[in-house]
């Protein structure tokens, strides 16, 4: 992550920006350039300068005074220096701490796993910001920051290779976030089959690195039950015994982009110091093609005691999350349970890449998350679950089938329909972000590559409906 | 169609009679005296079948006595929550169980506008589509011919039946269309059949493809230019504000390919026999004008149907075409499978422009990714409008016909870019219904719009209570009413 600080006087900078309203007055050294190159202030544009104070780069807010917008343009186009500076004299400090934030955010770049950087990398690491009221900054900044660096280390964790991150490791590296107060808790597949998670075991027993659940719990100080986030952690999926097609099956060590943004979240509030409890259940598997994978056929038994008929063994999230939901309830009586998930095609088929699937038993829970995703840029769009969806997916043999098969089914609709199953009154909401938990292309304030949704929609949603007086 | 008779409750000497029964209600009235006249029978068959009139509970009784064939009691669930659809679903649900019977006297309880609607749905439910069948047996065909249905206030239940009437009328008007198989309903065909309408009082005029070449009609005729059935262009006007002010018209287009092979880029063969109900949009909007001019709404409707076939051959449109819309826009056809927003480009423009309507609702068997996003219970809808949205949502589930609202916006519009004309004609599978929706909104020019993708409810696999196994006329009913709530005076 960029180093961002406030300075008293620009100094050692490679560039320094300055943001422009749309036809905002520029001043009289820059004009000549921003008219050569027709720079208007205009939302996504820019224009370089060289000035007797040095490098100087004209940045557009737009008609709509877009500071987040301005920063991710910022650092898309000035990734080629390593240190610079924003000029924030004309901005508040919260304005100012936006525009960082997103800066940051854009700025990411994978960790890569080279033996040596290419001569032609971005570069840019840090961000100096002159503002007035720079007393204020820190203030704003914190909890923005937390936000950050949590969805930072969510895209890096989704990033991984599943050799690197086994479900294992994925626990080993929740350490991170045992360091900032957080109790860290692994039940091992002993534990599990003591327990009788019966689903989350059948899902990762085909593989050799055996599954896990981890939960972290952060007591925040208010008495109240907590928030929970259930994540699906399939550190790779080849779909088991109803394997997957090779094409682009490598996308599928990011089929732990939920439990990532679950433990991001749980993250992003030890960081500011969040007065709410919260706790993330994550189970962790991966679902292996092998001798002793589960088959298609096979009845589980699920924690919760009910039975599932495995019709695919490629709809293996909605099992590990029935088990994790059914803990999370039973085990922290949540006031309410948030899933994320990278769970079903049909649901890229339906929102496409913009929007992550939002599925619910209580509207006004579902409200909270949407009006969150909004505020934060991490969209999401309600779905139904139709009594003719839950119909579906009734078995001849056991409670449940995990699936249909066949063409063009809803099968969105019918693992929101399976998983509302587990929930049972607690208000709930599932999250399905395939599609949107990576990007093909930089945009916005989500470079090219893993995002991690979630975390940004999860810390606000915790902001806003249970740390204050109104809380559910 | 079903006779349907009201008359005063009078326990029939023969035939089917059905009770709908709420949840918890003791025997009264019919009831009383059918369980009377056959010794108890009724109450201890319907006791035997745990019958509690749970809502879409049924129980048949056979031979009961009293010279009744059958009694059947169909639960609508709490009687005061019972609204319309309520009574329609279990008056289906009683005609299915009574179709070997010639007549069914049916008591519905509740007001006399829910005995309109139980008849509704008797007789919604008895629809069949049976001109093909030539060696069925008699005694395979249903039998059930007359309704009766019995209530106190008969005359207030006989007046509200009239439009309700008018609405079934429209309902299979539409179902008779998108059943007939394409050999037989091609455009020209589609279209003499409208040129029929005129006796319920809709103006009809029919544009070949002669007029349309002259408008410049690029999108829909690039579509149908592959078949040997020429293209037809449908106006169908209501004019039911005669001397009551001037305003403007509510429209409804409707997408009528009356088979879609998917023309060059050709569809798998599997499964495409369905493709003959692809004119669903228009099959729906003619049925919903009949359903308004038949009931005499108080309002001025336009119906616009493109009818055209998309064929593979030597003539048709190829992928990588480039057509030049009505609207004056260009669109680059890389895959001519998505070819109703090809038509629907051309009929939107065509309407706002001539008509300057109120609003704008399209329907379309559109695409397959509304499937896979929704299933086969609710429409996708599309709208600029939130509004029109909130009203389509609305009438939606008071009858039954349920949409569900789906996202537009800029990140889905851009995936329509094209390297060489205005846009192109797909986006790909990703959000493959809102792409779709976003380029119908390019023709719409502002105009308060709605899109109803309805590629899962135009047909049904399986019987439902008051639509049985086939084409199911989404939409009608649903547009009846959007009409009825809030765009009469």
């Amino acid at each position: 992550m960029l180093t961002v600080g406030t300075v008293a006087r620009i100094e050692g900078a490679d560039a320094t920006v300055l943001p422009l309203a749309e036809d905002g007055a520029i001043p009289d050294n820059l004009r000549a350039a921003a008219d050569a190159a027709g720079f208007r202030g205009g939302a996504g544009t820019s224009c370089e300068a060289l000035t007797t104070e040095g490098r100087v780069v004209l940045v557009g807010l737009g008609a709509a005074g877009d500071v987040e917008g301005a920063g991710s343009h910022t650092a898309s186009t000035l990734s080629g220096y390593a240190r610079i500076a924003l000029d924030a004299r004309g901005l508040t400090a919260e304005r100012a701490a936006r525009f960082a934030a997103a800066c940051c955010l854009r700025a990411w770049r994978p960790a890569a796993i080279r033996k040596a950087e290419d001569a032609d990398a971005p570069r840019l690491a840090a961000l100096d910001i002159l503002l007035d009221g720079s007393a204020e900054f820190a203030g704003v900044w914190t909890p923005l920051e937390a936000a950050v660096r949590a969805t930072l280390w969510a895209r890096d964790m989704v990033t991984l290779p599943a050799n690197v991150l086994t479900p294992a490791s994925f626990a080993t590296r929740l350490e991170d976030i045992a360091a900032l107060g957080v109790k860290l808790k692994v039940l091992d597949t002993r534990d599990l089959r003591r327990k009788g998670f019966g689903a989350l075991l059948a899902v990762g027993q085909g593989s050799a690195n055996p599954p896990c659940l981890a939960v972290l719990r952060w007591r925040g100080t208010i008495e109240a039950p907590p928030v929970a986030f259930v994540g699906k952690g399939i550190t790779f999926d080849t779909g088991g015994i109803g394997i997957k097609p090779a094409n682009r099956m490598w996308e599928m060590r990011a089929d732990m982009a939920g439990a990532a943004a679950a433990a991001g979240a749980i993250m992003a509030l030890a960081l500011r110091r969040s007065p709410a409890p919260a706790v993330a259940v994550l189970p962790l598997a991966e679902n292996a093609t092998g001798g002793a994978s589960y088959r298609p056929g096979d009845v589980l038994r699920t924690l919760s005691g009910r039975t599932v008929e495995v019709v695919d063994t490629d709809a293996e999230g909605r099992l590990v999350l029935a088990d994790a939901i059914h803990h999370a309830i039973a085990r922290y009586k949540p006031q309410a349970v948030i899933d994320l998930a990278t769970l079903t095609g049909a649901i890229v088929t339906a929102l496409g890449h913009h929007r992550a699937g939002l599925f619910d038993n209580d509207a006004a829970l579902a409200a909270h998350v949407a009006a969150a995703g909004a505020s934060v840029g991490e969209d999401v769009w309600r779905m139904p679950i139709a009594d003719a969806h839950r119909e579906d997916i009734n078995s001849d043999i056991a409670d449940l089938r995990n699936c249909l098969t066949g063409r063009m089914l809803p099968d969105a609709c019918h693992a929101a329909a399976f998983l509302r199953e587990f929930a049972g009154d607690t208000p709930w909401a599932h999250l399905d972000i395939a599609g949107v938990e990576s990007r093909e292309e930089a945009d916005g304030l989500m470079p090219k590559g893993a995002t991690g949704f979630g975390v940004r929609l999860l810390d606000r949603l915790v902001a806003q409906r249970f740390e204050g007086p109104h809380r559910a | 169609m079903l006779d349907v008779a009201f008359a005063k409750p009078t326990l029939p000497k023969a035939g089917a009679l059905a009770l709908l029964i709420g949840e918890g209600e003791q025997a009264s009235g019919l009831w009383a005296e059918a369980d009377a006249a056959t010794g108890g029978a009724v109450g201890r068959a319907l006791a035997a079948a745990r019958f509690t009139g749970k809502k879409g509970q049924t129980a048949t009784i056979l031979a009961p006595g009293a010279g009744l064939s059958r009694v059947i009691a169909v639960g609508i669930g709490k009687r005061a929550d019972a609204k319309a659809l309520a009574y329609e679903e279990a008056g289906g649900q009683a005609e299915a169980a009574a179709s070997g019977d010639a007549v069914l006297a049916i008591v519905p309880g509740g007001g006399a506008a829910d005995a309109a609607h139980a008849a509704l749905g008797a007789v919604l439910r008895g629809y069949r589509f049976d001109r093909y069948r030539t060696k069925e047996k008699a005694q395979d065909k249903p039998k059930l011919a007359k309704v009766v249905v019995n209530h106190d206030e008969q005359a207030a239940a006989r007046a509200a039946w009239s439009d309700l009437a008018a609405v079934a009328e429209g309902v299979f008007i539409t179902r008779d269309l998108v059943s007939e198989p394409a050999n037989v309903l091609n455009p020209a065909e589609f279209a003499k059949r409208c040129e029929g309408f005129e006796k319920y009082g809709l103006s009809v005029e029919v544009l070949g493809p002669k007029e349309m070449k002259k408008l410049g009609f690029g999108a829909l005729l690039g579509v149908a230019q592959g078949s040997a059935n020429e293209p037809r262009f449908v106006i169908l006007e209501w004019k039911g504000r005669k001397g009551r002010g001037k305003s403007k018209p509510v429209a409804f287009v409707g997408k009528g390919v009356t088979f879609d092979t998917g023309g060059i880029s050709i569809k798998p063969a599997g499964g495409m026999e369905e493709m003959k109900w692809d004119m669903g949009g228009a099959g729906t909007v003619a049925g919903l004008m009949v359903a308004l001019a038949g009931r005499k709404a108080k309002v001025d409707a336009v119906g616009i149907l493109g009818l055209v076939e998309n064929m593979p051959s030597g003539t048709a449109q190829r992928p990588g075409d480039v057509v030049t819309s009505y609207s004056g826009q260009t669109i680059e056809v890389l895959n001519t499978d998505a070819e109703g927003r090809l038509v629907l480009a051309d009929a939107l423009w065509y309407c706002q422009e001539k008509f300057a309507p109120r609003f704008m609702v399209d329907l379309a068997t559109l695409t397959g990714a509304i499937i896979v996003a929704l299933g086969h219970e609710h429409a996708g809808l599309f709208s600029n409008n939130d509004e029109l949205s909130q009203q389509l949502t609305a009438a939606g589930i008071e009858t039954g016909e349920k949409v569900w609202r789906m996202p537009l916006g800029d990140a889905y519009d851009k995936m329509l870019k094209s390297d060489i004309a205005d846009m192109k004609n797909i986006g790909g599978r990703p959000g493959g219904s809102i792409t779709a929706a976003q380029f119908i909104q390019r023709f719409v020019n502002d105009t308060p719009w709605a899109h109803l993708d309805i590629a899962g409810t135009a047909w049904t696999h399986k019987d439902g209570a008051i639509i049985p196994k086939g084409a199911s006329a989404f939409g009608v009913r649903l547009l009846d009413r959007l009409v009825a709530n809030h765009f009469e005076e």
